[in-house]
């Protein structure tokens, strides 16, 4: 069956979009090895350079409040420490690529970007109540940000269309994924999935990006991380805390519960851990 | 009246024993007077001392009010406070402040965490006392009463500030837990990675970041500097974690000139006559050769500013 004009349009526009090699993938590869070297550190976000004005003004923000101005790389990894300028790299480097506000019509872009900050809070939260290695929280916290990544292709390829499933969903009150494949024919997971080829994502990320919606069936190598989000997600939406095009989530199934090792009832105490976590997480995003 | 009394000094965990009668087993804890006002340095194993001694003699004349001050949240620093008898004390009024690294939980988590079931019987909302918390960066605070308090961050493994407080025309400051700041970056013409570029800058950046440092506790008449290693430990494997050389700590403290030098965060494994011998070997060695008064701190011991 030939592809519909929906998907070509959507395949067009996720062909122009910025590419990742030299920036998230790869401040992803560098900051998740514990071994980097200062010089591995330094060259990858140097290759870069939006990415490294962006670390600087970061180290020289108000968050850390040095009384002398930080102007080079060199001179913050040896005043921060290898471990410091790797995480403001990493979450740098992926908030970017989901602030870019142009052409966003259907979906209000601050609520998006509360959602998928709330998601990656969350999932990196639950991996961390879950004894999840040190090294591997931030691969939660981004996969859990980018679990949405594929809204944007069909929110700004394909505005009108995309506006007509949000009001199908909230006419039929479902979820805003099932909507979507009957408005567009491709739902935002398959259309991340896509970004995520694109990029060379792959992996845990790549299958939180995939599977998001489809825990019941998922029985991959990366199902920890897939449920993670997958919580973390219902837990955004039922919380109202920004807005991601969803009013009606699926809810989850006890088994998933079980499955993540994680009681439903921990969510109801982690609110004010949330909102603070998402308030530190947010001074990225004043960042420009 | 501007004192400092030392009521832990040891590094990384408390050492009680027949070897560590004279300098002291307990962790970090300093105790600032500056007139009426009580400033606490660190919450390491010490605070119990003190905690104990503040309820004995000071309780009776008024509710305790303390300023607690903390470098940095590893465990050898904050471990003592769930057994700060004041914070169990109705009146009691505490304002905590230190610095928090960016991943972290915020201060209160991080302190207060420790006042859970799990490690502790009474758990943090329990406390009788009034406790806020202020995540503190590099800056100068007024606290008021003419005493007014500067911030560094300093270089260790996780975010760490050192204090000088000025009061009354006099200065005290601390310097622990840092080690100098060196060249990250390869400067051996023959390693793969070597770029001269890189290389000149980051020694510019170490030796400017470590002229930050002196010109920080430049010209006080008491400092307290991490002095955990011997040169020959430091070189020996213990560069990146955090803590200082006797050697460097008296040479940065002479070229800034420091009046009056404490050796500070001594290592678990040193005991009172290696200790002993130490400190006689460097008052010895920098007659002189310096104004510097030098000594080893001693648990107990109090400075008069």
């Amino acid at each position: 069956m030939p592809e519909s004009n929906n998907i070509l349009k959507i395949r067009r526009y996720i062909s122009s979009m910025p590419s990742l090699p030299t920036t998230v993938a790869k401040v992803m590869e560098i900051c998740n090895n514990p071994k980097t070297s200062p010089t591995d550190l330094d060259k990858v976000i140097s290759l870069d350079p939006v990415l490294m004005g962006k670390v600087l003004k970061l180290i020289n923000s108000a968050y850390y409040g040095l009384q002398n101005q930080v102007t080079s790389l060199v001179r913050a990894i040896i005043m921060l420490g290898v471990n410091t300028v790797k995480n403001l790299a990493l979450s740098t480097a992926i908030l970017d690529k989901l602030a870019d506000k142009s052409g966003f019509r259907a979906l209000n872009m601050e609520g998006f970007w509360r959602h998928s900050l709330c998601v990656g809070v969350v999932a990196k939260m639950i991996a961390r109540k879950k004894g999840v290695p040190a090294q591997r929280l931030d691969e939660f916290f981004a996969a859990g940000l980018l679990h949405d990544i594929g809204k944007i292709p069909l929110n700004n390829a394909l505005s009108e269309e995309y506006v007509k499933a949000m009001a199908l969903a909230d006419r039929e009150r479902i979820p805003i994924h099932l909507a979507e494949k009957r408005a567009i024919d491709m739902d935002h997971a398959e259309a991340g999935s896509m970004i995520a080829e694109a990029w060379h994502l792959d992996g845990p990320i790549a299958d939180a990006i995939r599977f998001h919606h489809d825990v019941a069936l998922f029985d991959g190598k990366n199902a920890d991380i897939v449920l993670a989000v997958a919580v973390a997600d219902y837990y955004a939406s039922r919380e109202g805390i920004g807005f991601s095009g969803c009013l009606y989530p699926e809810k989850i199934a006890p088994e998933t519960f079980a499955r993540l090792g994680v009681p439903k009832t921990w969510l109801e105490e982690i609110d004010t851990a949330v909102a603070a976590e998402i308030e530190k997480a947010s001074i990225f995003l004043k960042v420009k | 009246m501007f004192s400092v009394k030392i009521w832990g000094d040891r590094g990384s965990m408390p050492v009680p024993g027949p070897d560590t009668v004279v300098f002291g087993g307990n962790t970090s804890c300093i105790e600032v007077r500056c007139g009426k006002r009580l400033l606490v340095i660190d919450a390491g194993s010490g605070i119990r001392s003190l905690g104990d001694w503040l309820v004995r003699n000071e309780l009776k004349n008024g509710p305790i009010d303390a300023d607690m001050f903390l470098t940095h949240t590893h465990w050898d620093h904050i471990m003592g406070f769930p057994m700060f008898t004041p914070i169990y004390v109705p009146g009691t009024t505490l304002r905590i402040r230190g610095p928090v690294n960016f991943e972290d939980e915020t201060l209160e988590q991080i302190i207060g965490s420790q006042l859970s079931y799990r490690y502790w019987p009474v758990r943090q909302d329990e406390l009788a006392a009034k406790i806020t918390y202020q995540s503190l960066k590099e800056t100068v605070l007024d606290l008021g009463d003419g005493i007014t308090i500067r911030t560094k961050y300093l270089n260790h493994p996780v975010l760490c500030l050192g204090y000088r407080i000025e009061y009354e025309g006099k200065s005290f400051a601390t310097a622990y837990d840092h080690e100098p700041f060196i060249n990250l970056f390869p400067t051996d013409p023959a390693h793969p990675d070597y770029d001269p570029l890189i290389a000149e800058e980051g020694n510019l950046a170490a030796k400017e970041e470590n002229e930050r440092i002196e010109s920080f506790y430049r010209g006080v008449d008491l400092l307290i500097h991490d002095t955990q290693y011997s040169a020959k430990e430091y070189k020996g494997g213990k560069q990146g974690w955090g803590h200082s050389s006797f050697e460097y700590a008296i040479n940065a403290a002479s070229r800034s000139g420091v009046k009056h030098l404490l050796l500070f965060h001594h290592d678990p494994n040193r005991s009172d006559a290696e200790l002993q011998e130490l400190e006689l070997f460097y008052q010895e060695k920098i007659h002189g050769k310096t104004p510097l008064q030098l000594d080893a701190s001693r648990e107990g011991m109090t400075v008069h500013l």
